[in-house]
């Protein structure tokens, strides 16, 4: 069962107006990758917006499954991942463990909304490639079937500037079914999909039990280790390699959050409680003041590395022209 | 065609692909897709030949990506034609024997386009031929079954909401090359008459089976020699079959050729009569011999006669149009007669009296023709 019907394409707003300006800015035409995840349409008739609600038992299927694109990967430029022929150039690196790789999408101006003959050709390779499928509710599996096929109107005259059509790849019949793009903003009736959107991040997950309180850098070692010395006389020798482990995860999360926290040890945070409080908002200060001017040069970074990067786009740009003898057909 | 604002690469492709390729493909709309080049064409609509109607594909290529191979989209009506779909069951990656006109393209090779279109082209046509052999009609299958084995035969299979079902087929006429047969011949394609047929395919409450449409078509050059409207078509009778149908209407066209063929003779013979009478012609046609120019002096009125000689003749007579050498209208053009076929003839006259009757005709003629050249003239 690798062929369940799409309900809808769901998208961010945002997400889609960065997909939109990254394909409108490119030279020529683009394509890229799709991320996000599949879901069942989970009916919920609990809203205390009566209309929602109505529209919502209405179209809910239990069945029906959701592609949300949460991200996308554009390299600005035609043939990015696959070659003339729609074969994948780097199916490995197509396999991504953070982000779900759930279709593609092709930019193409002043053209017809039809996939066109590679757009077939790759949508065929994607999805019959094993490697990429992934499950769903840990029983069907789906490899990445979602297309969107982005264009401009053909004529100069027109009052629009993009047009785009979504597409469900079903490889039962092989053709494209439409679907329908719900664009996600905020509201009532987008209070379903919150969840849906929740930011991914490298921040490590924080293994804190009911002791976290104790497990603080500095003596919570040694408290850790007498303990375990008591609960080897206790107890077989598994519990103990058990619990070591598990030591051992809890200090690679720490430097993990060190290197996020920089100089500010998560003990410390311990101190907003309580009475000490009042007079810690100096070092909490302290802090923000770091992290911003930490995010400061990060964005000056972001910003140079930008310029140069655009620089060599430019650059790039000019040398294509003299190849394709663009340059010769403008002068004349 | 503004083919001096496309980039050489692509230029070089598509002036190949108009001019080399025999199919007769034709430009029918250039744009470009580009950003940063607007005035830079990369992407046009083709008109392809095929089953005597045309079908239009989008090619679209990337002025600035001059190594990417061109894409191209279909029609709509076609979403189901996926050629080059290479089918692999495992890992969608291990195409070792894949290899056509899209593998390692080459830009700077002009042959590319002309070769990917042809090889579109002959996927189309399987792909259609692959259609019409599905369509559910047990005589359509039948019919099919005893024409596929005819060499360039082709299929469409036209469905839609608003239009009914049918099955148009092309099927090429006479095993014969009639360019050889013109002494001459100035054809650069092979000329071709191809008998199209269209089957309704057939709803299953219909009893009878209706006849399916007929029409002859043939290459356009081919109307200097012989004119497909001219043939009447056998009738098809009720129960008939292809195989009934085509041999008998074969036979009958290639003694019409023949005839054509033989009546470029008796044309040359007659633009020779000519010549004791009226001078030797200033202009004639030398392969087909359809048309001769001769001019003609009544007193100081000099003026040409042009003879249209049709497929026909002499069962049918020429046509004549007079034009002045001395009368000019406002935009400085010759003034000219319309067409005139209204003097005596007969097909059973000698060559030598139908020059001699065209003579006397022109002699009486030419006085309406000064009159009206002076009249025509006078209101400039």
């Amino acid at each position: 069962m690798d062929d369940l019907p799409l309900q809808k394409i769901a998208i961010s707003g945002p997400t889609l107006s960065s997909l939109l300006q990254r394909v409108s800015s490119s030279p020529a035409d683009a394509d890229g990758l799709l991320f996000g995840h599949i879901s069942p349409v989970a009916p919920s008739t609990l809203s205390d917006d009566p209309s929602s609600a109505a529209t919502a038992a209405s179209t809910s299927n239990s069945a029906a499954l959701v592609a949300t694109v949460t991200s996308f990967l554009c390299p600005g430029c035609p043939l990015s991942f696959f070659d003339s022929l729609g074969r994948l150039l780097f199916p490995s690196l197509l396999h991504h463990s953070q982000h779900r790789l759930i279709g593609w999408f092709s930019s193409r101006r002043r053209s017809r909304l039809q996939p066109s003959m590679r757009d077939f050709n790759v949508a065929a390779s994607l999805s019959s490639d094993p490697s990429l499928s992934f499950p769903i509710d840990a029983s069907d599996g789906f490899s990445p079937r979602v297309f969107v096929l982005f264009s401009t109107p053909p004529l100069d005259s027109a009052i629009h500037t993009h047009e785009y059509r979504a597409f469900q790849f079903r490889t039962a019949a092989d053709t494209f079914e439409p679907r329908s793009i719900d664009v996600v903003n905020i509201g009532p009736g987008f209070r379903g999909h919150y969840g849906n959107f929740s930011p991914n991040s490298s921040f490590p997950w924080l293994a804190c039990d009911s002791r976290g309180s104790s497990m603080m850098q500095e003596d919570g070692k040694e408290e850790r280790l007498s303990e375990i010395r008591q609960v080897a006389k206790n107890q077989n020798e598994i519990d103990l390699i058990e619990h070591l482990s598990e030591m051992r995860q809890a200090a690679k999360y720490q430097n993990d959050i060190d290197l996020v926290a920089e100089g500010f040890p998560i003990a410390k945070l311990g101190r907003l409680m309580g009475p000490e409080a009042s007079s810690y908002t100096a070092g909490l200060e302290e802090m923000y003041e770091k992290m911003l001017t930490k995010i400061d040069s990060l964005a000056r970074l972001v910003e140079n590395s930008s310029a140069q990067v655009l620089q060599m786009e430019q650059h790039n740009s000019k040398l294509r022209a003299e190849i394709a003898g663009i340059k010769r057909v403008v002068n004349c | 065609m503004a083919s001096d604002c496309f980039p050489p690469f692509i230029a070089a492709q598509l002036n190949y692909l108009v001019h080399h390729c025999p199919l007769g493909v034709k430009v029918e709309n250039v744009w470009s897709g580009s950003k940063s080049y607007p005035g830079v064409l990369d992407r046009f609509t083709l008109l392809i030949p095929y089953c005597l109607d045309y079908i239009k594909w989008d090619v679209l290529y990337n002025a600035e990506f001059p190594l990417c191979a061109p894409d191209v989209i279909f029609g709509p009506e076609d979403e189901h034609f996926h050629p080059f779909w290479l089918r692999s069951k495992e890992g969608g990656n291990e195409m070792e024997g894949a290899k056509n006109s899209l593998s390692e393209w080459n830009h700077k090779d002009p042959t590319r386009l002309c070769a990917l279109i042809q090889e579109l082209r002959d996927e189309y046509t399987a792909y259609q031929r692959r259609r019409a052999g599905e369509v559910d009609d047990d005589r359509l299958t039948f019919e099919i079954s005893t024409i596929l084995s005819r060499e360039g035969i082709e299929m469409h299979m036209s469905s839609g909401l608003e239009k009914p079902e049918e099955v148009k087929l092309a099927v090429p006429l006479l095993d014969m090359n009639i360019n050889k047969m013109v002494h001459g011949c100035p054809w650069r394609h092979l000329q071709k008459i191809h008998l199209q047929v269209v089957y309704p395919v057939g709803k299953k409450y219909v009893s009878a089976a209706s006849a399916p449409r007929l029409k002859l078509v043939s290459t356009p050059e081919l109307k200097a020699l012989f004119s497909v409207d001219d043939v009447k078509l056998p009738s098809w009778v009720d129960g008939m079959c292809m195989a009934e149908y085509l041999p008998h209407l074969e036979e009958s066209l290639q003694g019409q050729i023949m005839e054509a063929v033989s009546l470029i003779d008796i044309r040359r013979h007659f633009i020779e009569t000519l010549a004791p009478v009226f001078g030797r012609p200033i202009e004639a046609d030398p392969v087909f011999c359809r048309k001769a120019t001769v001019l003609v002096a009544s007193g100081v009125f000099t003026f040409l006669v042009h003879l249209f000689i049709p497929t026909q003749f002499p069962k049918q007579q020429p046509a004549l149009m007079l034009q002045s050498s001395q009368h000019f209208n406002s935009q400085g053009a010759p003034i000219r007669s319309s067409l005139l076929t209204d003097f005596p003839w007969s097909p059973r006259w000698e060559a030598p009296q139908m020059a001699e009757r065209i003579l006397e005709f022109l002699v009486d003629e030419s006085l309406n023709f000064k009159r009206f050249c002076n009249e025509a003239q006078l209101q400039t």
